[in-house]
């Protein structure tokens, strides 16, 4: 199996699986394993009244992953392409040159010593330089430096330090393909971007930081060594911190949820600053203090550290001499109030990373409104997507902390486990041989793009696991020895006339016919508060292409005003089915009726927005043609 | 000490107002949690008693003393709050709801009197112009205006632009819109007012 995504969540998740004897591929973008954690400086838990470091409860994680042999990670790689037959994922991952060696490369540091191009460190939010040849940081795997070819001038001082010969300037991309039974997706998150709320000035001032910069001002593996300055160097003389930055918020850009984290974070950080720094005051301005569970004992404690509160949201800071100013309501007070402040610290969203948006893309997976995986459902199917055999863990599902992820890795995991031990679940809805009746032609086996068929000890065998019951081997069959199980004609008839049977005077009436995948996208329509119109009907079918020609002219000769299909363009039979659909609008042209009544469209499991405007236009178009024949 | 009866229907004014023609809002006021981002920025707020946040919450509580408090007529439209609200709610919508509430109550006609020029200027030219007894204040105010205000006709036959005022066809049509609709008759009663 694989997982992709190598941060806390997807290395919990391979290890879980790699001690259970699954064999893993971790798959990891950046040129080190590690995630966000590596940078967060220190870490709150449950129940702790204490910021433990992050690094050193990391450390142990990354090293199991990295001596456990059933786990290979593969850093600086990325899925690009990725399809499921028969119950595997086919993937196609590009892996981008290191330009050095790993094997070879003992991290001596050399190369880096003579290289002259300085770039911002973005390990340590920008707030920092490194090389252009640089280890990620302190602990990263592969323990090896790396090249950052977008900036490298190819001066190769570094080959020629290199005691290990270990550096080569050139490299290509390299193409791999992997074969996996089942995904695990823990591609993560990103933070908002402050410049999305200018109000707070981010830009344009230099001591309004974000507290992801903040952890790293304060990690000693951070730019300062964990001295708290401003930008001039002196200790700030007092923070505010601005809750709910791009989330709780409803404006363009920003996010309706609430991040989860973030006033944990800010917490921690204030207590952080507030033990070494006694005098510095600490002013948090926030809407709700969320601190669920055994988090509130922490907050407790953070009031008893003397760190400050108050209940408003800040419009705006601006500059005032040397300092800022911070605008806000103290909402407790009813007071308008003007905080002084010499630091302000931005807590922003937690967001779905590209990396989570694209994978969802090439895999053709659900999402939220907000673009995290979404669970096939919510409440009693966690860590499930809507794709079988993948499943999903940690920042890439919702805003989550440290220890939810890990959990939620190890769940995901477990579900694996389920696919490993217990095998898979499919539907009956497949093509049966009759033996008897059967030529051995060969004539399906030719027909069939899932290439389920084979011929075996005499007989035509049928793959449980690739056959989707389409019914293509059944216009081959000159013998008609071939049946899908399940009576699926009989079936999709009698559903049209029961669903047209309730049509009443005047009403309306499209029927949709959707397979799983069309069915989920547009199952997703409902889950997101989305809607389409009351004249539409869904008719779930195994496969869209046993919607035949009959049952299309029947529906509408006996009452639908329209018929909408919808197949997904990665089913092996999306051509064979808009082919047939062009067929059937010639001829119900050549018996006098309107083929604009059928309509055609490709459906994708993320695109549930463009599947409920494609229903709600074509509803209109049937409006527009039944007043027009009226 | 706030005594809630059981009978007592607390949002049936903010619904009043979020069903009002005016308000393009669904349900932002509803969704309110009293963060004060609006009160954090809005001018009035910094100047006066008037305090954006607040006004919604007495919407919410039902509060109806609202239209006759004089607050709501400390804003003047800047739009920050309707512009920054996280739940994409928008007080100085609301205060103009609330205003056009008191107008109708027949308790705001000494607010409304000395604007009665920008009503005329409505039904008489079918434009928003500034009413003339403001004038001798802009002119005193912005330097350069008064010019400017006397040499509008010829500067705008210059830049190629129709007259200030359009033809009067139009202006009849406008003229008859607002009678139809019972604004001429609402600014008549104002002026007429004889305590005024």
């Amino acid at each position: 199996m694989a997982v992709i995504g190598g941060g806390i969540a997807g290395m919990n998740a391979a290890l879980s699986l790699a001690k259970q004897g699954t064999k893993v591929t971790l798959i990891e973008q950046s040129p080190s394993i590690g995630g966000h954690m590596a940078k967060i400086g220190k870490v709150f838990s449950p129940v702790k009244i204490a910021e433990e470091c992050g690094m050193c409860l990391l450390n142990p994680i990354l090293n199991e992953v990295v001596w456990n042999d059933n786990i290979e990670v593969m850093t600086n790689t990325q899925v690009i392409e990725a399809e499921r037959r028969a119950g595997t994922y086919n993937l196609i991952l590009e892996q981008s040159p290191r330009y050095v060696n790993p094997d070879k490369c003992i991290a001596c540091g050399k190369c880096a010593e003579v290289c002259e191009v300085e770039v911002p460190n973005d390990w340590n939010d920008n707030l920092s330089n490194r090389k252009a040849i640089y280890r990620p940081f302190g602990q990263s795997y592969p323990e090896a430096y790396t090249i950052d070819m977008e900036n490298c001038d190819k001066c190769a001082n570094c080959v020629k330090v290199c005691p290990m010969h270990a550096i080569k300037l050139k490299g290509k991309s390299e193409k791999l393909p992997l074969s996996v039974g089942s995904l695990i997706l823990a591609t993560g998150h990103q933070l908002f971007d402050p410049n999305k709320r200018p109000e707070y000035g981010y830009e344009r001032y230099d001591d309004v930081i974000t507290q992801s910069e903040l952890g790293r001002i304060t990690g000693v593996n951070g730019p300062t060594k964990g001295k708290l300055v401003k930008k001039n160097g002196k200790v700030p003389k007092r923070v505010v911190m601005i809750q709910c930055v791009g989330s709780r918020d409803e404006k363009p850009d920003g996010h309706k949820y609430c991040s989860k984290v973030c006033c944990m974070v800010a917490l921690k950080n204030a207590n952080i600053i507030k033990h070494k720094y006694p005098d510095t005051d600490i002013v948090i301005c926030y809407t709700d203090v969320r601190t669920p569970g055994m988090y509130e004992k922490y907050y407790k404690h953070s009031q008893a550290s003397g760190v400050r509160f108050i209940r408003g949201r800040p419009g705006e800071v601006v500059r005032k001499g040397e300092n800022y100013i911070v605008r806000v309501e103290d909402t407790l007070k009813k007071e308008f109030s003007e905080i002084e402040a010499d630091m302000v610290v931005l807590s922003t969203a937690m967001e779905p990373s590209e990396g989570t948006k694209k994978i969802a893309d090439i895999l053709n997976v659900g999402v939220t409104e907000d673009n995290f995986i979404k669970e096939s459902h919510p409440k009693i199917k966690p860590v499930t997507t809507d794709l079988q055999g993948t499943f999903v863990c940690g920042t890439a599902q919702d805003p989550k902390d440290i220890t939810e992820s890990i959990m939620q890795a190890t769940a995901a995991a477990s579900k694996v486990a389920e696919y490993n031990y217990a095998g898979v679940e499919i539907e009956p809805f497949i093509a049966e041989i009759d033996d008897e009746k059967c030529e051995l032609c060969g004539n399906c086996i030719k027909r069939c793009k899932f290439k389920s068929m084979s011929i075996n000890e005499n007989r035509v065998e049928i793959d449980p696991m690739s056959c989707t019951g389409c019914g293509k081997c059944l216009t081959a069959c000159r013998q008609a020895a071939i049946t899908v199980n399940g009576n699926i004609d009989e079936k999709i008839m009698a559903t049209i006339n029961g669903v047209l049977d309730k049509k009443g005077e005047n009403e309306r009436m499209i029927l949709v016919f959707l397979d799983n995948i069309g069915y989920t996208a547009a199952d997703n329509i409902g889950v997101n508060r989305l809607s389409y119109p009351e004249s539409i009907h869904i008719i779930k079918v195994h496969s869209v292409n046993r919607v035949r020609p009959r049952h299309i002219r029947y529906a509408l000769e006996n009452g639908a005003d329209g018929v909408f299909i919808g197949e997904f363009p990665g089913d092996l039979m999306y051509e064979e089915v808009e082919r047939k659909i062009e067929r059937v609008k010639k001829r119900i042209l050549e018996s006098n009726q309107n083929p604009e009544r059928l309509a055609f469209s490709k459906v994708y499991i993320p695109y549930f927005s463009g599947l409920a405007k494609k229903l709600t236009d074509f509803d209109e178009k049937i409006k527009e043609l039944n007043e027009l024949e009226a | 000490m706030n005594v809630q009866k059981i009978t007592d229907t607390p949002l049936n004014f903010a619904e009043e107002i979020i069903n009002d023609i005016k308000s393009s809002k669904e349900d932002g006021i509803l969704k309110c949690v009293q963060c004060g981002m609006c009160t954090s920025t809005c001018p009035a707020a910094k100047q006066s008693d008037y305090n954006p946040r607040d006004i919604i919450e007495r919407v919410l509580q039902g509060d109806e003393d609202l239209i006759e408090d004089d607050v709501i007529w400390n804003c003047f439209y800047c739009y920050t709050c309707h512009s920054i609200c996280p739940v994409g709610n928008s007080v100085c919508e609301v205060n103009q709801i609330l205003k056009q509430f008191a107008i109708a109550k027949g308790v705001a006609d000494d607010k409304i009197y000395d604007y009665l020029g920008f009503a005329d200027s409505y039904y008489n030219s079918a434009i928003g112009a500034i009413p003339s007894k403001f004038y001798p204040e802009i002119k005193e105010d912005v330097e350069g205006w008064w010019e400017f205000r006397q040499n509008l006709g010829k500067i705008r036959e210059e830049l190629g632009l129709d007259a200030l005022t359009p033809p009067k066809d139009v202006i009849d049509e406008v003229s008859l819109i607002l009678t139809n609709c019972g604004f001429k008759e609402r600014i008549d009663k104002v002026r007429n007012n004889d305590e005024l």
